[in-house]
């Protein structure tokens, strides 16, 4: 066949190919778990640390005055060292909630150390036909990046069960709004959340998916098949008990593979409990100064101070949504806006 | 750029009258803690240059950003210098990695010496440009130490260009086999850190050795995991467990050792397993050339790697 020939006769090929196949779309519409009803069931299931059933009764009883069921897993109260339970007995409990139809949201119990010893473990093949809420954040960062990257499924980053106070007239308001707006979240409420302006902070307004989580665990899935996708996102970071050279290396880290380059706004949530420096050796550096000389370059909105972290300011995001984000001489807001 | 299949570029060796440069890239050092490095590398026949960063001080770091670039550059670039020395590690030169140039130095490429946080700049080296490099004792390790010390020694035949061969006990948890490869590695915490990043080394064949000090079991455990789950456990020649030092542990005891850990982390795979090497933060810390090919016998005796 001649060349010419050979072209003619491949292009209508190739027309009807582009037609008739799904190519995967560059950030296709997130798929949005349904949302709560009264009477919905929540599953209660530790894939990291362990915790005790007398310490998750707050959450318990707070879910069951919005109206929900709960459903406590067999991982609660269960321990192996500082897991709760072995990797395959947090395995079974979170597959057995990611599949029983029964259950429409699963809320972890504590954060911790684990995720990363199970993810790949997990079936997701039934949770991505039948997406319900994953809730929870720090260690469950796995969860949202290596769902919310790989599936398009939104998952809410909040307080988790050990977050839920014993005693609710010790609470500070701050807490109160954060642990209601779990509940706003799961009814599907239109979200709105503000910061004070920072003089730190670069202005602007963007719209994006909103992605993130814990810092320390973003570094650990980069080159990971559970690795945070942020081309043409929101980003948001938080983190505590770090140093602040570790802080400084995992935004290189950040930088380094490319997830800083094409963002369309950066969160900064709080960075809790820096671990001290070593006397004569101060690090000479503010958070502020080590995100801002990472992103000089860029010119999309950051905002420091954002109440999400391990902090009692902790609101309730989801992640894998569509949100759009203003920064201006007011302050932060960022709101849903699927 | 990076040349994996590309025969490694190795530095030639050092002759007497040659000079080491010593810099420090990333942490502050007083000027008195090289003394004893320099001492012994003009009793192994060298000259000593001393950038502006030794004893230089920037809060943490030995310099601003700037500075430390450009004694590390200039060290790199200058002809009359043989070999770089690293003073210390500690944190830092991740912030100036992407900032040097390595088109003089691979022109004209030297030894980089050094260990801890000097890996970003071993592995970007052999990752990026196929250049080899010693990872070996710093300046604090000359501090104080025998004139015979075995790890200095090693330092002073690599830098000699005489071939290495150690032969260190067998460790129960050793897995027996026999490999040869590239060896490449570092500190675990840089090696998970770099992971991701144009920095990161190929493993495939590889020989890989870590180490690290006073980090958290639980993390070792997750830096182990990340390392396995971005594939660069799997196709490994060979595993080299060195010390690792001052682990910590939480409150409520993690379970496993580091040790065990890294034993669990590689049950999938089948290749050679040494633990306990002699390199470490702590006073065994014998030089490896990253980047080159060795021999690695792991035997119900003992376990053997040498430059092949």
């Amino acid at each position: 066949m001649k060349r010419k020939e050979f072209l003619s006769s491949v292009v209508p090929l190739a027309a009807a190919i582009s037609t008739t196949t799904r190519l995967p779309a560059p950030d296709p519409d997130p798929k949005i778990p349904g949302y709560l009803k009264a009477g919905a069931v929540v599953g209660i299931t530790c894939p990291s640390g362990a915790i005790t059933l007398e310490e998750i009764q707050p959450a318990i009883t707070t879910m069951k005055d919005w109206g929900f069921d709960v459903r406590v897993g067999e991982t609660v109260g269960l321990k192996d060292f500082t897991f709760a339970g072995t990797d395959s007995q947090r395995v079974k409990d979170l597959q057995q909630m990611l599949d029983d139809d029964s259950i429409h949201a699963i809320m972890l119990g504590r954060g911790g150390y684990g995720a990363v010893r199970i993810i790949d473990a997990l079936d997701f093949t039934r949770f991505r036909k039948k997406p319900k809420w994953i809730i929870g954040f720090s260690d469950a960062t796995v969860f949202h990046s290596h769902i919310n990257s790989n599936f398009r499924i939104a998952t809410i980053h909040s307080k988790m069960c050990n977050s839920f106070p014993d005693d609710p007239a010790v609470e500070t308001p701050e807490q109160v709004d954060s642990i209601r707006s779990i509940q706003q979240c799961l009814a599907g409420e239109r979200m709105e959340y503000k910061a004070p302006a920072n003089p730190n902070n670069r202005n602007g307004t963007a719209r994006g998916v909103l992605v993130g989580g814990n810092l320390s665990i973003l570094q650990n899935l980069a080159g990971t098949r559970s690795e945070i996708a942020t081309a043409n996102r929101i980003l948001f970071i938080e983190d505590t008990e770090e140093y602040l050279y570790s802080i400084d290396r995992m935004l290189w880290n950040l930088k380094r593979s490319g997830k800083l380059a094409t963002l369309k706004g950066l969160i900064i949530g709080g960075f809790t409990n820096i671990r001290p420096d070593d006397p004569g050796e101060d690090f000479g550096m503010t958070v502020y100064e080590m995100v801002m000389e990472k992103v000089s370059e860029y010119s999309y909105p950051v905002c420091f101070d954002f109440p999400v972290g391990h902090q009692k300011e902790n609101y309730a995001l989801k992640c894998g949504v569509m949100h759009r984000l203003e920064v201006g001489v007011d302050g932060t807001l960022l709101h849903d806006d699927p | 750029m990076s040349n994996h299949m590309m025969k490694t570029v190795i530095p030639p060796s050092l002759e007497a009258g040659d000079t080491i440069g010593i810099v420090c890239p990333s942490g502050y050092l007083p000027a008195e803690k090289v003394d004893a490095a320099v001492q012994a590398f003009r009793s192994w026949g060298y000259r000593v240059v001393t950038g502006k960063t030794v004893g230089h001080q920037y809060h943490y770091f030995s310099g601003t950003d700037k500075e430390r670039l450009r004694d590390l550059q200039r060290m790199m670039d200058d002809d009359s210098i043989q070999a770089v020395f690293c003073g210390r590690g500690g944190y830092g030169m991740g912030r100036i990695i992407d900032l040097v140039r390595f088109r003089k130095f691979r022109e004209r490429p030297k030894w980089i010496i050094g260990y801890s946080d000097i890996t970003v700049l071993q592995m970007h080296l052999y990752a990026r440009y196929g250049i080899a490099s010693l990872h070996a004792p710093m300046a604090s390790s000359f501090i104080g130490a025998d004139p015979a010390d075995p790890c200095l020694a090693s330092l002073r035949d690599a830098l000699a260009g005489r071939p290495l061969a150690y032969e260190v006990p067998a460790h129960e948890y050793n897995r027996p086999g026999r490999a040869r490869g590239t060896l490449i590695g570092g500190n675990l915490s840089l090696l998970a850190h770099l992971t991701g990043t144009r920095s990161e080394a190929p493993t495939k064949n590889a020989l890989l050795f870590i180490e690290d000090v006073g980090e958290y079991i639980y993390n070792i455990d997750r830096m182990m995991y990340q390392l396995r789950r971005s594939g660069q456990l799997k196709k490994l020649a060979g595993l080299i467990v060195g010390r690792f030092t001052e682990s910590r542990d939480t409150v409520i005891p993690f379970g496993m050792q580091p040790e065990d850990v890294i034993r669990d982390v590689v049950k999938d795979y089948d290749y050679p397993v040494c633990f306990h090497f002699p390199v470490s933060h702590d006073r065994e810390n014998f030089s490896l050339k990253i980047g080159c090919e060795y021999d690695f016998a792991v035997t119900p005796g003992n376990v053997v790697l040498r430059t092949s």
